[in-house]
């Protein structure tokens, strides 16, 4: 029996590494022709023969960043409502809502983006067509929004109730508490939130394919069309199996891939220096 | 200026609750505005007769229908696919495994559980090429491969709420096993898992929602907008985020719009009940723990 | 002698009749002792005639299925090269390179079908020259106003390089130009007349056939683009709509491609925007 779930366990293991085998495999033909580098280029223009993907790259990290930026700031504010700056009686409610968030499909976030957010932009701003970087940040960011709160309020959850009899006592204001003292102990959760965050924002592709406008182009303002790395996927993902294009499109998944394995090694590293510190586990 | 800064962080605090409530009832007033009208026969079954659709005997088009089987499917086979392995692979990490073996073995499963969908696609996509270009030449994208690729991207979820079940059980419950004389296996098997069943169960309905509205993965890997009822494992199927997906960019005309609209609020409910489900099923839990 | 050639020609006409009567009981009968999946997929274009004559065949024989996407013409003509669909849709010729890449495509042509550039009804400009739009193509001209429309900024709307459609309309109305990266991508004929409809300020191009009422089409240098004037050739953005299949195609897309070139998917044809052929 327990034979049997090691292997279970070995075999849920080595998906990760199969998969990586995969991406690599169907990507070395573009080292082997030399045409790595070509992928390095600013233009995405099949009929020229260009084959940059660095305006998809560009895009995802544009996209990411802002989505990070602005979701970030409004989760923090959040977990400082639920514990403590907020009334008691809605801190409850306001969790709720947030695991209840967890549970909306991204293709319906996109859609309502689509038919509600994208017609705002277009028509209260003079530039751009209204499907745009700002666009599919602002849906992206509320897509983001329970991860990072589910984070932070978790760590919270252990830090607070430890210290209020202590600041209460001590005179100490509840928000300097929670700004000061708490908020500096729950590093942990505060990191690894913005980290994973970020990663969920890089690994989206129905709210960057449905309201970013999907033009390869470096992004400039908040208002320009964008492409993403996984949009661009499920875009282009089956056009001729003998070419560059094609081959690139792996490296477009290998390059995701990577930085979203990145962004798992990063949390993995800091939990376990954090327990180190720490004593847990 | 400290004061100020205060009060800055206190209106924010409001400003940022209220509007994430706001937006969210935005959503939820929007799609069941558009959607609830829509909702009924017609939607799901278009001009064919209903009982003779479920059972198969007529076809149904530009409907629901088709859709919400398709969905049932895949998510089926999915879920069979992957809780046995992942609720196995949670049993062995959390009692069985030794410390060093259980740190990379983790390590693995967590670069699973961070790979975006549309890579689980794409190699999706990569197998059913190197499957053609090798051992069956006939190889296709399939409900069968959305199944396999929709299993790997549940799989970790499985795993880690499984593991999660059992290591947050109590001290108490390791040591009934052997003050009655059970073995480790027996222990698990008789004790911790019948403890940890309830928080095990909520991680299976989780991922069951996880895969019913993921639409990435099954983008690369054979659903399409036409393809009516599932004809067997290799065939091509629709699926229900597949179809709001489609119609958001191409409805031909405004009853397809409309029934959009309904579309989006039927797997919004769908998953809405799903992760209710399990999240009722660990709070139910954790009330229990709290009794002890 | 009389009666001999009177009994001739009493032979001749049972046979004439015993060899039309399935034209006549209609062109489904091909598919009576068929059965089976038809796969199709590639351009957009063809999608609404396609889905149409899946439905009249599946309707009437439950033990065919057909099922169809899109993806765009390069889809269409790659897929169906590797065996992954047994029909692959094309709004363009099959190019030299996929020729010379997949000699056994055989292609079908069945419809003619103009390109027309679109734009929202709220629009007031109704008329570009093509020098104009290559222009705002390729990023010349940016604003409305320039071209006799309201003082807006142009949002141009394009599609992915897999569309048989974006390749048209680049070599017949662009005439090869360059298309400004920062032109929104669609990925489909149906996508684009959503997009346009929605959006006042859009510039497009989609398949005549997909016109209806919520997008308006330009006229190009004086020429209305209707498929009427696509087929007398006074408007110059035209091209045919193929089916492929990969070498000889089995009885059942025989069937198929039989049945939308017969009369009867000439109406379905026509009925869905398009001139059979």
């Amino acid at each position: 029996m327990e034979a049997f779930l090691q292997y279970a366990t070995v075999f849920s293991a080595l998906i990760v590494l199969i998969l990586f085998g995969f991406l690599t495999y169907f990507t070395l033909p573009l080292f082997a022709e030399g045409q790595f580098a070509e992928l390095f280029s600013l233009h995405w223009r099949p009929f020229h023969g260009e084959f940059g993907i660095l305006p998809m790259i560009s895009g995802t990290l544009a996209l990411a960043i802002s989505a990070l930026l602005i979701a970030y700031p409004l989760g923090l504010g959040i977990c400082l409502f639920v514990h403590g700056l907020g009334p008691r009686w809605l801190a409850r409610p306001t969790l709720l809502l947030v695991h209840g968030m967890t549970g909306i499909p991204t293709v319906v976030y996109g859609f309502v983006a689509v038919f509600l957010l994208v017609p705002l932009l277009r028509n209260n701003f003079s530039h751009g067509s209204g499907f745009s970087l700002l666009a599919a940040a602002l849906t992206l960011s509320i897509l983001i929004l329970p991860t990072i709160i589910l984070l932070i309020n978790s760590q919270l959850e252990h830090i607070v109730p430890k210290l209020r009899l202590t600041t209460t006592a001590l005179g100490i204001s509840r928000i300097h508490e929670l700004t000061r003292i708490s908020l500096p102990a729950a590093s942990y959760g505060l990191l690894s939130a913005a980290i994973l965050g970020f990663g969920r924002a890089v690994g989206d592709t129905l709210i960057a394919l449905m309201v970013a406008g999907n033009a390869a182009q470096i992004p400039e303002f908040a208002f320009d069309s964008i492409r993403t790395l996984t949009a661009h996927i499920a875009l282009v993902v089956a056009t001729d199996s003998q070419s560059t294009t094609y081959h690139s499109l792996f490296a477009c998944g290998l390059i995701l891939f990577l930085t979203t394995a990145s962004v798992n090694l990063l949390l993995h590293r800091i939990k376990h220096r954090t327990c180190r510190e720490t004593d847990c586990e | 200026m400290n004061k100020l800064l205060n009060f800055g962080i206190y209106c924010w605090s409001w400003i940022a609750t209220l509007g994430v409530f706001l937006v969210v009832g935005l959503l939820l007033f929007y799609l069941l505005s558009q959607g609830l009208p829509t909702i009924g026969k017609e939607l799901f079954f278009g001009d064919a007769p209903a009982w003779k659709a479920i059972l198969g005997q007529v076809r149904v088009w530009d409907a629901l229908w088709p859709a919400c089987v398709g969905t049932l499917f895949l998510v089926l086979i999915a879920a069979l696919l992957a809780v046995p392995l992942g609720i196995s692979s949670g049993i062995y990490l959390a009692c069985f495994a030794p410390k060093s073996v259980k740190r990379i073995l983790s390590l693995l499963v967590e670069l699973l559980a961070g790979t975006p969908s549309i890579v689980m696609g794409l190699f999706g996509f990569a197998m059913i090429l190197f499957l053609r270009n090798t051992f069956f030449p006939n190889a296709n994208t399939s409900l069968l491969l959305s199944s396999v690729c929709l299993a790997l991207l549940i799989l970790p979820y499985l795993i880690f709420t499984t593991q999660a079940a059992l290591e947050s059980l109590s001290d108490e419950y390791l040591l009934i096993g052997p003050s009655l004389g059970f073995n480790q296996i027996q222990t698990v098997f008789h004790v911790l898992i019948p403890a940890a069943g309830r928080g095990i169960l909520s991680g299976v309905v989780l991922s069951i929602g996880r895969a019913a509205e993921d639409t990435a993965v099954i983008m690369l890997t054979g659903v399409i907008a036409n393809a009516g009822l599932p004809q067997g494992l290799l065939g091509k199927f629709e699926a229900l985020p597949f179809r709001i997906f489609y119609l958001a960019a191409e409805y031909r005309t405004s009853a397809e719009l409309d029934s959009a609209y309904g579309t989006a609020l039927v797997l919004l409910s769908l998953t809405g009940i799903l992760y209710g489900g399990a999240f009722a099923l660990h709070k139910t839990l954790e009330l229990r723990w709290n009794q002890h | 002698m009389r009666q001999q050639s009177f009994s001739g020609l009493f032979l001749a006409v049972l046979l004439i009749i015993f060899f039309t009567l399935p034209a006549v009981s209609g062109e489904l009968d091909h598919f009576s002792n068929l059965q089976g999946n038809i796969d199709i997929a590639g351009g957009t274009a063809h999608i609404p005639v396609m889905k149409d004559a899946a439905k009249h065949i599946m309707t009437k024989y439950p033990q065919i299925t057909i099922t169809v996407a899109g993806g765009g013409s390069g889809v269409g003509v790659q897929k169906v090269a590797e065996g992954l669909v047994d029909i692959g849709n094309a709004g363009r010729p099959i190019s030299a390179k996929e020729q010379k890449k997949y000699p056994q495509l055989r292609s079908f042509p069945f419809a003619v079908d103009g390109v027309a550039p679109t734009v929202n009804p709220d629009n007031i400009v109704s008329e570009l020259t093509s020098i104009q739009i290559q222009n705002i193509f390729s990023g010349e001209i940016k604003n409305w106003k320039d071209v006799g429309g309201d003082d807006a900024e142009i949002h141009i709307y394009s599609r992915d390089e897999a569309s048989g459609t974006r390749s048209v309309f680049w070599k017949k109305c662009l005439n090869k130009g360059t298309v400004v990266e920062s032109a929104n991508i669609v990925a489909s004929n149906g996508a684009m007349k959503v997009a346009v409809s929605q959006d006042q300020y859009a510039l497009g191009y989609m398949s005549i056939g997909h016109l209806d009422n919520t997008v308006k089409p330009l006229n190009l240098d004086g020429i209305t683009p209707t498929q009427e004037n696509a087929i007398n050739g006074q408007y110059p953005v035209v091209r045919k709509l193929f089916m492929n299949s990969n070498g000889a195609p089995t009885p059942l897309v025989k069937a198929f491609i039989d049945y939308v070139m017969s009369s009867e998917g000439a109406t379905n044809i026509s009925n869905n925007g398009y001139i059979p052929l």
